[in-house]
């Protein structure tokens, strides 16, 4: 069987040399009788036709001819005989001729990623050749779901990338991070480069995932380090779609997506709401007498001050014969678990559901491509609009992209292309929203007797209906970006290339807050309006002299370039207050100008690169590459430096020993690199030399304050990656496998170093200490059924794991140098230790907390347990129903010694699934992807079973309190505004059940696809039909109980939304 | 770059009072009154600092780090290295710029001596990341007191003249005067000096009464928002619409009316913001007297409607008045000057340097008095008495005069009353220790030669 498959793989390389293969001639006349005349079209799976595709008869090598610019050919053939249809880049197909002179071929593409043809820095190169780790996205991943931000299309399915949705917002980008990032102080803003067509960014955000052609992520050092200063944090290249010769192939894409919150909170009803509240606030009483006072009042969970008028926020009041009405309006009652004999009245609101909705969203994608063997153009436009699943929120954006290419003589070409969005939005004013305006009461009142908004407890805790109300928020982004460019080919072999482009982006922003009612009796009419408009100007330069060489087995390539990339931000932002009206959001409205400012900054990075590749027989490889690099922004004697790469292969397979294997039975290439890359992400254009900040005023004069400490000596941050791969091909690469193991070492790091507090200033950067990132990737994709079956199956794995460690910190006369940390009981020391913070050896991102042993069931067992310190008032008294904490000491007190290790802040494992299923016009694909070892406190978990504010929702658990003595739960009773009680739930505490893992396995993408058989499509005149249904972060399986597991620093964010897509995509 | 013209300097100076407002926007408050126990929780809670209000802080817990105050030292000390370098047109404005950040450095040291004893001492500016230099131990308590003593001296030759030259809201000669008088009542009373520091503040307190100060006859008007800048004030820290952001003081007023208030109390709260925490404790209540006008200049108390009586009788705790700020378009922002030093306060001072050389100091007292009871005056005139009784009568006036001015804590520190008026005190006389602050875990970790004040947790 492998031997059958064998065959097919050989049969793509012999068209190659079908013109040279005279001598099968004498064969071809003998059976000239018996032939008959064929002809076809041949297709990819987009039902584009493939020109140029080869036909030849099996077994007669000589007999072949390949496809004319319609993807037709004809060809005279033997009876029974059986033609070889391929095409590179294409899987093979056999066919039988027999009984048929017309046949329709659809060539599936191949997708294997030995043969790849791989973009790297400043060219491209065959995947065979490569000896460093890239990886490249499989394009699947952006045919079905309309990512308004085509980044999310990383998830999951580039090992060693981690990409987290940190926000639902419509637009908004993920957070993305390679190999664990190289910052010591936050790994999570070490984002990598982005190169689109040659063009340095540092974003892909506003791009029309339809205009992609491929995008690729480069690892290691060795790879990077062409791209010198930017290149540590690994570089994201994405190709966009340019023009093919032949016939114009038109293309339309449409999507239209429902969505919708995939996760809510648990909040308890307002019957339970109001019971717990009256006893919680009750409980917080007998522990602080001034607060029982609260019970009586309009605030907070009051139950006897209120009424229907405008002065009151909340519905909770006593049943009178005045509000009685209410009950038959669906207002709901208890009697009131203080005093039975008064009934509570209440109506029951669900915020949550006022706040989400289901988003709908169009997006259409337009494309002509086509052209002449002399000229070619792509011109792709794209309208996306998008609504968020939070009220109010949205997200619209147009895209444009041309690109043309010409052949101006034999020897030059030029292309030019055209790359634009507009982008407009509008988003929450804060994203506390989805706290306070989701956790509000379910008792309060959403709307006033006379129908207009309740304005809530004040603006802080407004009704979110209301405060959304008051914003009038106008986003507006204009994204151009030019490039000329050409070709020259000077002699053979030698090519001039080069390319300048121009990038800019304008942004204009506007808020405006109307006059609102800042709880019920203060009436704001400040009006503050805000504006805001940047200009970032990119000029970019790059020319790359480039010359190849094969003298028989040796084949050299040296490639030389210089780049220049300059940056330019000019913005200026207003504020005033005091317009007459609601109806004028713009700034002339304003009576008084309350601030102004405005920045000019200017930064140039400038660098000059070489690289040398060297393969002997294809079997031996070597790539050498350095880059000078020049920042502006570095300090006096330091702007300059140096980034080598270096990077070896060896075909293993193509070795004579090897024969000994079944032939294609094992491909086999190992790779070894090592680099080094710089890194000025985290410096700002100014640092080095120091900023006096006049943002401040002093009685109307402008003040002027040191904000950055100079420091002259700043210089590059250097990552210095050994990495090691090997790149396998099983039985004839059905089973593709991709393996990299690396060790990074950041030096230098340019890091905000805490201070101490005394010398005035909190933090300065600095090149501060180094940091080690250790990890593994290992991806595989299976081909489970043969080539040539109707019914193909692929399964793809990957797993990336980085291990990060404090390898040193400038000494500072304390052990293992460490600044900041926790001093707390060590159980194998047996004594107190320093940890967590940052240390020599030890880890970033180390969480500590208290430790909840269990809750203690009756007041004897709280009176014989420790003495908690962290309770401020002088009585620390505890009772059933309080936590009891992990003395860890053991020395009978709570204290700060006694927090223990809660788990670390960074996921440090990452990966996906995907599996791909198609039998002949249907199809059906499961991606799903994967991230552990991250820990978040879970904030807004504590908030709804303490009562921080005093007046938001509670969580479902409290029905399972603790509630009279002897109770057995793992839940707290419940006291209103929990830091005035025994801090059994509140965030000084840090209580081990909010710290929670944020381990997920995430069900991103189901899609079915169905293409329309050709001979529907020609009764159509269409050449092409495909629709597919896709759901999208279908669901979350992790344990984490908040809203999005994707985050890493705070549970406060907008929500990801689960998607319903359906798709169709039509070419002409 | 900077530092080198004249109006680099002025940028700067700013910029060092700008930095200032950190400090008394509310920490001032914390440091220099909330440990006095002369407030009480209120409806509201305000858990961040109940620790200091009820004298348990920790190192855990240990109410706000110097962070604030260093921040302000280092503008100074950049003043002072960089300034006498830049050549003016009048030399007398560079010599006034250079008094006030002496004065500014030795109040912020005054402040920091005061709450953690003694400190890191930088008299240099921070300019770079240097570990040998920047990971200091803490000075004596002597060294501090006499840097802060070094600073006034040169702040006072270097005055051009004995006006408010730049302002009320900047250091002027008679300002730093006050402070000296302050400084000195301290180290005569807490530190030993004696009758030769008495004597200093008397004279220094004593200088300040031939420049522009009075006491305005409205007690009120000398907080107001509109009367910003009044002859009573000394220095005040400018707090401004559209400038700074609210003091402290929001924690004493009222996020909503009480259920069912007095009709008159709406109206005197007006526009309600932020929270009700703190009110007054009883034994503060009780001091203040009908006939002194400064008890409704200082709070006002709230009733409620109280069924069984059928009476505005249920007491719903005082909002605070003397620093309720301004309402502009709708909202209340608490944007009245933090009062540094007035001449309410000198005279009070100059009357307890008076008493402690043994001396009448019925003439100073009584003008506070004339000033609080108007026409009732007769019935408060202050009597001269023994020295302990005319202490006492001292502290309480300085408790009705300078309430929720951020005096009172080390008012009871100077006159040794800690552990006579303080409940916690009273309850537990052992605590010594607790007079000065502890220094917070944050501060201990990130200053590792630093070392935790007697008494409290080490670590």
């Amino acid at each position: 069987k492998i031997k059958k498959i064998l065959m097919v793989i050989l049969v793509v390389f012999l068209p190659l040399t079908i013109v040279k293969a005279g001598n099968t001639k004498s064969s071809m006349e003998i059976s000239q009788q018996q032939k008959k005349q064929i002809s076809g079209l041949i297709r990819d799976v987009n039902n584009e036709p493939i020109i140029g595709a080869n036909i030849i008869e099996k077994n007669v090598p000589g007999n072949g001819t390949v496809t004319d610019v319609d993807g037709r050919f004809t060809l005279s053939i033997e009876e029974n005989a059986t033609i070889l249809v391929s095409y590179i880049g294409y899987l093979p197909q056999e066919i039988s001729v027999a009984g048929k002179t017309y046949f329709e071929v659809i060539l599936q593409e191949d997708t294997k990623t030995l043969d790849e043809v791989v973009v790297v820095g400043y060219g491209t190169q065959s995947r065979e050749t490569i000896t460093t780790s890239i990886s490249k996205l499989d394009n699947k991943v952006l045919e079905n779901i309309p990512f308004t931000n085509a980044a999310n299309a990383l998830k999951g399915t580039i090992p060693g990338m981690r990409v987290q949705t940190v926000s639902g917002q419509p637009g908004s980008s993920p957070r993305i991070i390679i190999r664990g990032g190289s910052s010591i102080k936050s790994p999570d803003s070490a984002t990598p480069l982005y190169v689109i067509d040659g063009v340095t960014r540092y974003n892909m955000n506003d791009i029309n995932q339809s205009d992609i052609e491929s995008i690729q992520v480069l690892k290691d050092a060795a790879s990077t380090a062409i791209y010198g200063a930017l290149g540590s944090n690994g570089v994201v290249i994405i190709q966009t779609k340019s023009g093919r010769s032949g016939k114009i192939q038109v293309n339309y894409k449409y999507d239209l997506t429902l969505s919708e919150a995939s996760r809510r909170y648990d909040l308890l009803s307002a019957k339970d709401f109001v019971y717990f509240s009256r006893l919680g606030l009750y409980n917080t009483g007998q522990i602080n007498s001034a607060l029982l006072a609260q019970l009586d009042g309009s605030t907070y969970a009051g139950g006897a001050g209120n009424g229907l008028s405008k002065d009151y926020y909340s519905s909770l009041m006593y049943l009178t014969p005045e509000n009685q009405h209410k009950l038959n309006e669906g207002w709901q009652s208890i009697p009131d678990p203080l005093n039975p004999s008064k009934t509570l009245i209440f109506e029951d609101n669900d915020y949550q559901s006022i706040l989400f909705r289901s988003g709908i969203s169009h997006n259409h994608s337009f494309a002509v491509t086509g052209g002449s063997d002399k000229a070619t153009f792509h011109l792709g436009i794209g309208y996306s609009d998008n609504e968020g699943i939070a009220i109010t929120t949205d997200y619209k954006r147009f895209t444009l992209n041309f690109s043309g290419d010409i052949q101006v003589t034999k020897n030059t070409s030029a292309f030019a292309r055209v790359m634009y969005s507009n982008r407009s939005d509008r988003q929450v004013h804060t994203n506390d929203i989805f706290k306070s305006g989701l956790l509000m009461p379910p008792t309060n009142r959403l709307y006033y007797e006379d129908g207009t908004l309740a304005s809530g407890r004040n603006f802080g805790f407004a009704n979110p209906l209301y405060s959304l109300s008051v914003y009038k928020p106008r986003n507006l982004a204009n994204d151009l970006t030019l490039i000329v460019g050409g070709q020259v080919n000077i002699i053979p072999g030698l090519v001039f290339k080069p390319q300048f482009s121009w990038n800019q982006i304008t942004s204009y922003n506007r808020n405006f807050r109307t006059a609102f009612w800042n709880g019920f009796a203060s009436y704001d009419t400040s009006r503050n309006a805000n504006a805001s408009f940047s200009q970032n100007f990119s000029p970019q330069f790059n020319a790359v002299l480039d010359y190849a060489k094969s003298i028989k087995d040796h084949d050299i390539n040296l490639m030389a370039g210089l780049s220049y990339f300059g940056r330019n931000n000019d913005s200026f932002n207003a504020a005033g207050n005091g317009a007459a009206t609601d109806l004028i959001p713009t700034l002339n409205a304003s009576a008084v100008p309350t601030s102004v400012s405005g920045s000019e900054s200017h930064h140039v990075l400038l660098g000059y690169f070489s690289r040398a590749t060297y393969s002997y027989k294809q079997k031996y490889l070597v790539n050498a590459s350095l880059r000078y690099d020049g920042a502006s922004n570095l300090g006096e004697n330091n702007k300059w430096g140096i980034f080598p790469g270096i990077s070896l292969g060896w075909h293993v397979d193509k070795e004579n020993f090897w024969n000994a294997l079944p032939k294609d039975l094992i491909k086999l290439k190992l790779r070894g690199s090592y680099g080094v890359t710089g890194n000025i992400s985290g410096l700002g254009w100014y640092q080095a030399q120091g900023e006096y900040n006049s943002s401040n005023k002093y009685n109307g004069n402008s003040a002027i304050q040191i904000s950055v400490l100079p420091n002259q000596g700043l210089k590059w941050e250097q990552s210095k990656t050994l990495d090691f791969g090997v790149d396998m091909g099983l039985f004839n690469r059905r089973i593709d496998v991709i393996l990299d193991y690396y060790r990074r070492v950041n030096d230098n790091l340019l890091t905000t170093l805490d201070m101490p507090p005394s010398t005035g200033f909190s933090s300065i950067i600095t090149n501060y200490g180094s940091l080690e990132n250790k990890g593994y990737e290992f991806g595989l994709n299976a081909r489970i059924m043969p080539y040539s079956s109707d019914f193909q199956w692929n399964l793809s794995f990957n797993v990336a794991k980085v291990n990060t460690k404090i390898l040193h910190l400038p000494p500072n006369g304390i052990e293992n140098n460490r600044v900041g940390g926790e001093y707390i009981w060590d159980d194998k020391l047996g004594d107190y230790a320093w940890k967590g913070g940052l240390q020599e050896g030890g880890k970033i991102g180390e969480l500590f907390g208290y430790k909840q042993v269990s809750i203690f069931a009756t007041d004897e067992e709280a009176a014989a347990g420790p003495t908690d310190t962290l309770i401020p008032r002088t009585d620390k008294t505890k009772h059933g129903g309080d936590v009891n904490w992990l003395d860890s000491d053991k020395n009978g007190i709570i204290d700060s010694r006694d927090k223990v290790y809660m788990g670390n802040q960074y996921p440090d494992l990452t990966g996906g699934f995907s599996t791909f299923l198609e039998y002949k016009n249907l199809s059906l694909s499961v991606r799903m992807d994967y991230t552990l070892g991250g820990t978040l406190y879970y904030e807004t978990g504590a908030r709804i079973e303490g009562n921080f504010s005093g007046a938001n929702a509670l969580s479902k658990k409290i029905l399972r309190s603790w509630q009279k003595q002897g109770d057995i739960t793992d839940i707290p009773k419940y006291y209103w505004a929990d830091q005035n009680a025994n801090w059994n739930v509140w965030n000084n505490r840090g209580s081990s059940r909010y710290y929670q893992k944020t381990d997920f396995l995430s069900l991103r993408e189901i899609t079915l696809s169905y293409s329309l058989p050709s001979n529907y499509l020609q009764k159509m005149k269409l050449s092409g039909l495909r629709l597919h249904l896709t759901g999208s972060n279908l669901h979350y399986f992790t344990n984490f109980e908040g809203l999005n597991p994707e985050q890493s620093s705070s549970d406060t964010a907008y929500p990801v939304p689960r998607e319903f897509i359906f798709g169709l995509s039509i070419n002409f | 770059s900077f530092w080198k013209t004249e109006d680099d300097a002025k940028g700067a100076i700013y910029g060092m009072y700008a930095r200032f407002r950190n400090v008394t926007n509310s920490n001032l408050f914390l440091w220099g009154e909330a440990r006095s126990q002369n407030l009480k929780q209120s409806v509201g809670n305000d858990f961040s600092n109940m620790r200091i209000f009820q004298n348990t802080l920790d190192a855990v817990d240990a109410g706000p780090s110097w962070s604030t105050l260093y921040q302000v030292v280092n503008d100074a000390n950049l003043i002072l290295k960089y300034v006498p370098e830049i050549s003016f047109l009048d030399g007398n404005n560079k010599n006034q710029i250079l008094a006030e950040a002496y004065s500014m450095r030795a109040f912020c040291y005054f402040v920091m001596a005061r709450t953690w004893g003694g400190v890191i001492i930088f008299t240099e500016p921070t300019e770079g990341y240097i570990p040998e230099k920047m990971y200091k131990e803490r000075s004596s308590i002597e060294d501090c007191f006499k840097l802060i003593k070094d600073d006034i001296d040169k702040a006072i030759s270097l005055y051009p003249d004995n006006n408010f030259i730049t302002g009320r809201n900047r250091w002027s000669k008679p300002a730093t005067n006050a402070l000296k008088g302050d400084v000195y009542l301290w180290t005569g009373k807490v530190m030993n000096g004696g009758n030769s520091d008495f004597s200093t503040a008397l004279n220094a307190l004593t200088e300040i009464e031939s420049s522009d100060v009075m006491l305005l006859s409205e007690f009120n008007r000398v907080f107001d928002y509109d009367n910003k800048g009044n002859k009573e004030i000394l220095f005040a820290s400018r707090f401004q619409l559209y400038e700074s952001s609210n003091t402290g003081y929001y924690r004493m007023y009222i996020d909503q009316l009480p259920p069912n208030p007095a009709p008159e109390a709406s109206e005197v709260i007006g526009v309600p913001r932020d929270g009700n925490y703190w009110t007054l404790s009883d034994e503060s209540l009780a001091m203040f007297s009908n006939e002194d006008q400064r008890k409704d200049g200082t709070f006002y108390e709230l009733y409620s409607f109280d069924a069984a009586t059928g009476l505005y009788s249920k007491f719903y705790g005082c909002i605070q008045m003397k620093f309720n700020g301004v309402v502009d378009a709708g909202s209340r922002y608490f944007l009245d000057d933090v009062i540094i030093y007035r001449y309410a306060d000198v005279l009070l001072m100059k009357a307890e340097a008076e008493n402690a050389l043994g001396k009448d100091p019925s003439t100073s007292i009584n003008k506070i008095r004339q000033r609080a009871y108007g026409e009732n005056y007769s019935k408060h005139v202050f009597v001269n008495g023994s020295k302990a009784q005319n202490d006492m009568e001292i502290l309480n006036e300085r408790l009705l005069e300078l309430f929720y001015e951020g005096k009172r804590w080390w008012d009871l520190i100077r006159f040794d009353k800690v552990f006579e008026l303080v409940p916690y005190f009273k309850e537990n006389p052992q605590d010594k220790y607790k007079l000065l602050w502890p220094i917070g875990l944050n501060i201990l970790s990130m200053e590792p030669n630093i070392s935790q004040n007697p008494g409290y947790q080490e670590r």
